[in-house]
């Protein structure tokens, strides 16, 4: 190109410029490969990982009242509403009624345990229910024909091998399979897992099916639509009513808590990777970024000496940084809705919800969105430099230094910020955005603090040694080592928290599976039954481990005279009087350990005594000799504290908050539970197959399937999260590998004139791992203590489980500055300086 | 193999070779691989240079003169034949030898400057000062900028001086070290006419002074005119 004596036109130079990127982007984009590689990585992460927990948690979020069913829900055990109680209801909303049991459902070969569910004209007051012939539920159960029509889910039909039109038996009732059941709209308001298939019939025909006796543990939900448009009103309005018995009170936003839980732990986590992600791709973009304007000086200013214009050299590199930023972008959004996708098809599928496809796009365009702001910032930082590199330069070998502009360096920051800003506001959980951008903040604050300090300190050395100068030349240069250190402390700080916090999830997941969990669980054993049944087992010598007792609820409602509410010192302890919670009575002491207090005797008949658990204590700070009031059906208590049993936790056995002294309960209506492990499969299947025959009203729970499931889901999820860690961890190494080539690049003029004035290559080396490790060092110590005090925040804070770093959080700082060091070292050392024959004096010469 | 570990401890000086020479070539020759096999830039050169002697290198382009320099400073190994550089077998010297050689008694001055541009002028001739470990490195280094005529350029970092005054910056740092052999490899090729033979001057007076022996590359026939003698190569051979 020419240079023309006047400024050129506008077009022209527009002209000029669409020539030169022409003849330039390929090679450019192909010199971007590992700013592309950065920006690919993190966008991939930080996509998949947001769409996944923003697509999760927006669903979740907005699906409130589909969840729960109605803008408030009640729900009551064992016993229906009283009509009174009922009507006051009905007066406030719309209401829809539920009725919800475990039962066994019998076929013609064969008996399959089922999650009964009776809906009523209204059901489903939000949301819809999707049947296999996408047909209106109302319809499908409506049908007249020689049977009542029920609606089951497809597995069903698997694993019993009938179809739709085969009948099968609940209780007294036949019922003719109408449909398959393809989405229940407010699965998730069982709030636990289930133990059989999901099977829909009409409530009125489940009412006098016999299923539902005094004493067997159904659930009847109350959903009340608000339909005066103020749904805080009608969730007031109801909460008043409160009956004097219990009732489980919920609204949209406590809707299927355990589920949630593990769900939103895992959202939360998502979050904070993305995060970490974004910031480690962009450090590692903008390294890349400033290697290769530090690559292209000396073309740079050969274009200036050919006449163009810094703003030209400005807009040529910045548009073939664009097309790599857009290449990356593109890529990285690609792969992470290809990943997203069928990740969310396959959760939603088991929470049963739906998730639409705008959701995840939305959310993976604000991810490219904000990302790009993030690159204009790195991008401009690191091209800054090269508009000021003179003509002149050319004639000096083009090695001026690099030194961005203050004013497009303020530019820049304000961008980064920006985008920081927005990454950490659309993070699906608000109060961890500040969490995030804090511990960064700070991360960074530190690195520059500690970085300059070094700086500051090595620069008034006068070392006598070569390795002495060099280091000191190099590490004096405050702005460059403090640089070297955010970006290498930064990629640590992420790969620390993120580990940590999966490391702690991981221990928190594992801890829900069941250690020592029964092969089986027999529900609605009537008392009759149990003598006998305790008999079969007993015989079988392929059974064990037999424990039975009553299974009774009963709610909370004071401790010494004051209501549960204010009585509860624990608030995370809150839900011990959240509706209510398992009770028996026992007349033999159950073999739990003892915390405080003695058993009543064997033949104790007085008034009921108590045995609270463990749980309970902490939530009143209980003692023995304490009195609590709670209700069992219908009817109110008062009974003192005469001693608390230890928890044992993930037995999956029947476990009891609390445990009274026979009388009276032994004669009011109630089922019994047994639990009992198992030798062999043969036994426990065999023991399956009698029971079915004999009791059929009693529900065999599986166990064994059931943990196998939760095991599945929770190594599902501990394999995601690792599969994330470990991606962080390559996304650190890439940025890194970023900073150790811009290193490089400098390094080789250095390393020549070390060389011709007589430097071993050893010495070289040595100097540059002393300097490397000191950069590694701080970069180590200070991001691996903040990335281990944000990962302690955000674990406990956020992600609200126990703090459990393990060792790895310990070891990747350090193996990570480790590896930062000994690879800028190696590289810029040994790697810098020219190599074979012929190779020095060509370099020296050329 | 004894000689070698004697000349590492720096008693070179008073070893081997008559005094009055310090490179001895003798059948001297170099090839560089390329895809097409190896090629022979340095066919069988025969040099001897005296103590305090300026000898001017002459050839066409691609004759080997750079080729040339680069062995006898070290900077590659010959392939075949002697050089004897100071007293110290070159072919048989191992790298740490080499460098300690270029470190204290070898100075060399290329056509480009190759100054670290992060350094300033003084932290860049005090270089291989540093290196031997001398003491006052930056003292000596600033006392021999100003020998130069850069005394009040002291502090400033290359991208900061004009071509000549680099090259005097490169210069300072090839005499710093009191070298008994200067290479130059056309120092001047990248200065104007009056630069350049600023340079030149300084050069020569500085050789004068200090006894050293020069080798000068140059392309100029005024500037091998004024040398104590011209030795002239042609496709990696003397020509007589
Ligand atoms: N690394 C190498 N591999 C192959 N051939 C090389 C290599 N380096 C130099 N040559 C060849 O060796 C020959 C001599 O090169 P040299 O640089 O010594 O020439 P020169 O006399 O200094 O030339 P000039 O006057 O142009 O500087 C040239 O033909 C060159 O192409
Ligand atoms: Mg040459």
């Amino acid at each position: 190109m020419t240079a023309t004596d006047r400024a050129p036109a506008q077009a022209t130079q527009r002209f000029v410029l669409r020539q030169l990127i022409a003849a330039e982007w390929a090679a450019g984009i192909f010199g971007l490969r590992l700013f592309m590689a950065c920006v690919a990585i993190a966008t991939f992460m930080m996509g998949a990982v947001w769409a996944l927990g923003d697509g999760l948690s927006t669903m979740l979020g907005r699906g409130g009242a589909t969840f729960l069913g109605g803008d408030v829900a009640v729900t009551m055990t064992n016993v229906p509403l009283s009509e009174e109680t009922r009507d006051a209801i009905a007066g406030l909303g719309v209401l829809s009624e539920v009725a919800e049991l475990r039962s066994s459902a019998q076929f013609e070969d064969g008996r399959a345990a089922v999650e009964v569910k009776g809906v009523d004209a209204l059901y489903p007051l939000y949301g819809s229910v999707r049947v296999g012939s996408a047909r209106d539920l109302a319809d499908v159960l409506a049908e007249e024909g020689a049977h009542p029509g029920a609606v089951v889910e497809p597995s069903l039909l698997a694993r019993t091998g009938a179809e739709v039109g085969d009948v099968f038996r609940l209780g007294d009732r036949t019922f003719t399979i109408a449909d398959t059941l393809i989405l229940e709209p407010d699965r998730l308001s069982a709030g636990r897992f289930m133990v059989g298939p999901r099977v829909l019939v009409r409530l009125d025909v489940l009412q006098d099916s016999g299923l539902i006796q005094r004493g067997s543990l159904a659930e009847y939900r109350y959903r009340v639509k608000d339909e005066a448009g103020a749904p805080e009103l009608l969730v007031e309005a109801v909460r008043a009513l409160r009956p004097d018995y219990g009732w489980e009170f919920e609204t949209p936003s406590d809707a299927g808590d355990v589920v949630l839980r593990t769900v939103d732990r895992t959202t939360t986590f998502l979050g904070m990777a993305g995060i970490a992600a974004f910031a480690i791709g962009l450090s590692g973009a903008w390294a890349a970024a400033k290697a290769w304007v530090r690559r292209r000086a000396r073309t740079i200013a050969l274009y200036r000496l050919s006449g163009a214009t810094p703003g030209m050299v400005l807009a040529l590199h910045a548009a073939i940084m664009a097309m790599a930023s857009a290449a990356g972008l593109a890529l990285g959004l690609a792969a992470s809705a290809a990943v997203a996708a069928p990740l969310l098809e396959a959760i939603t599928a088991w929470l049963n919800v739906a998730w639409s496809a705008a959701d995840v796009l939305t959310q993976l365009l604000s991810v490219a969105g904000i990302f790009a702001i993030g690159l204009i910032g790195a991008g401009l930082l690191a091209l800054s430099g090269a508009a000021r590199i003179a003509p002149g330069a050319a004639m000096r070998s083009g090695d001026a230094p690099l030194r961005a502009d203050p004013r497009h360096a303020s530019i820049a920051v304000g961008f980064l910020t920006a985008s920081l800003a927005a990454a950490a506001l659309s993070l699906p959980i608000p109060g961890l955005a500040g969490l995030a951008t804090l511990g960064l903040g700070v991360a960074v604050g530190l690195l520059t603090l500690a970085a300059g300090a070094l700086a500051r300190l090595v620069a008034r050395r006068r070392p006598r040694s070569f390795i002495g100068g060099v280091v000191v030349q190099s590490l004096g240069d405050t702005g460059n080592t403090a640089t070297r250190a955010i970006a290498v402390g930064i990629g640590i700080f992420g790969v620390t928290a993120i580990v940590a916090a999966q490391s702690s999830l991981t221990r928190a997941l594992t801890d829900e599976i069941p250690d020592r969990a029964p092969a089986l669980v027999l529900l609605d054993v009537q008392p009759a039954q149990v003598a006998a049944i305790e008999d079969r087992i007993e015989r079988d010598p392929g059974l064990s481990g037999l424990q039975s007792s009553p299974f009774m609820r009963m709610t909370l409602t004071a401790v010494n005279g004051v209501p549960v509410e204010q009585a509860l010192i624990r608030q995370d302890k809150s839900w011990v009087i959240e509706g209510d919670r398992s009770f028996a009575w026992s007349a033999e002491p159950t073999g739990a350990e003892l915390l405080a207090g003695d058993w009543w005797a064997p033949d104790y008949s007085g008034p009921p005594l108590i045995s609270p658990e463990e749980d309970l204590m902490e939530a009143f700070d209980l003692k023995v000799g304490d009195t609590m009031t709670y209700s069992v059906l219908g009817r109110s208590f008062t009974s003192e504290v005469v001693n608390i049993r230890k928890e044992y936790h993930r037995t999956m056995r029947p476990e009891f908050l609390m445990l009274a002294s026979p009388d009276p309960f032994r004669g009011a209506p109630h089922t019994w539970i047994m639990s009992l492990q198992g030798e062999n499969d043969i036994a426990v299947d065999s023991l399956i197959r009698d029971l079915a025959a004999d009791y059929p009203n009693i529900t065999a729970i599986d166990a064994r399937r059931i943990v196998a499931q939760l095991r599945d889901v929770i190594s599902g999820a501990t394999f995601a999260s690792f599969l994330i860690a470990a991606l962080l961890v390559v996304a650190g190494a890439l940025s890194l590998a970023a900073l150790v080539a811009s290193d490089v690049d400098s390094r080789r003029q250095e390393a020549l004139v070390f060389s011709l004035v007589g430097a071993s290559r050893r010495e070289v080396a040595i100097a540059r791992l002393t300097e490397a490790a000191a950069i590694g060092l701080i970069a180590a110590v200070i991001g691996g203590l903040t990335g281990g005090v944000g990962g302690y925040f955000a674990v406990t804070a956020a992600l609200r489980i126990d703090w459990q770093p393990g060792l790895a959080a310990l070891i990747l700082p350090v193996a990570l500055g480790i590896a930062a060091s000994v690879a800028a070292g190696i590289v810029g050392g040994l790697g810098a300086a020219p190599r074979g024959r012929g190779q020095l004096i060509r370099q020296l010469t050329g | 193999m004894a000689l070698v570990l004697d000349l590492a401890d720096g008693a070179q000086r008073a070893q081997a070779a008559p005094a009055e020479t310090v490179v001895s070539l003798t059948q001297a020759r170099l090839s560089y691989p390329s895809p097409e096999g190896e090629v022979s830039v340095l066919r069988g050169i025969d040099i001897q240079l005296a103590a305090g002697e300026i000898t001017a290198v002459t050839g066409p382009s691609g004759s080997g003169k750079s080729s040339l320099i680069a062995v006898i400073g070290g900077l590659e190994k010959a392939t075949g034949g002697d050089v004897d550089v100071l007293g110290v077998d070159l072919n048989q010297a191992s790298e740490s030898v080499r460098t300690n050689l270029r470190r204290r008694d070898i100075g060399i001055v290329f056509q480009s400057f190759h100054l670290i541009p992060a350094m300033t002028a003084v932290q860049n001739a005090a270089l291989p000062m540093v290196l031997a470990g001398e003491t006052e490195a930056e003292t000596a280094a600033a006392r021999m900028l100003d020998r130069v005529g850069l005394g009040h350029r002291l502090t400033h970092r290359p991208s900061a001086l004009s071509g000549g005054e680099q090259q005097r910056v490169a210069i300072a740092r090839a005499f710093a070290a009191s070298p008994r052999l200067v290479l130059a490899d056309e120092p001047t090729g990248n200065l104007d006419q009056a630069t350049g033979d600023e340079v030149v001057r300084v050069m020569f007076d500085l050789v004068r002074e200090t006894g050293a022996s020069m080798l000068l590359v140059t392309h100029d026939p005024a500037l091998a005119e004024k040398c104590d003698r011209t030795i002239a190569i042609d496709s990696g051979l003397v020509r007589t």
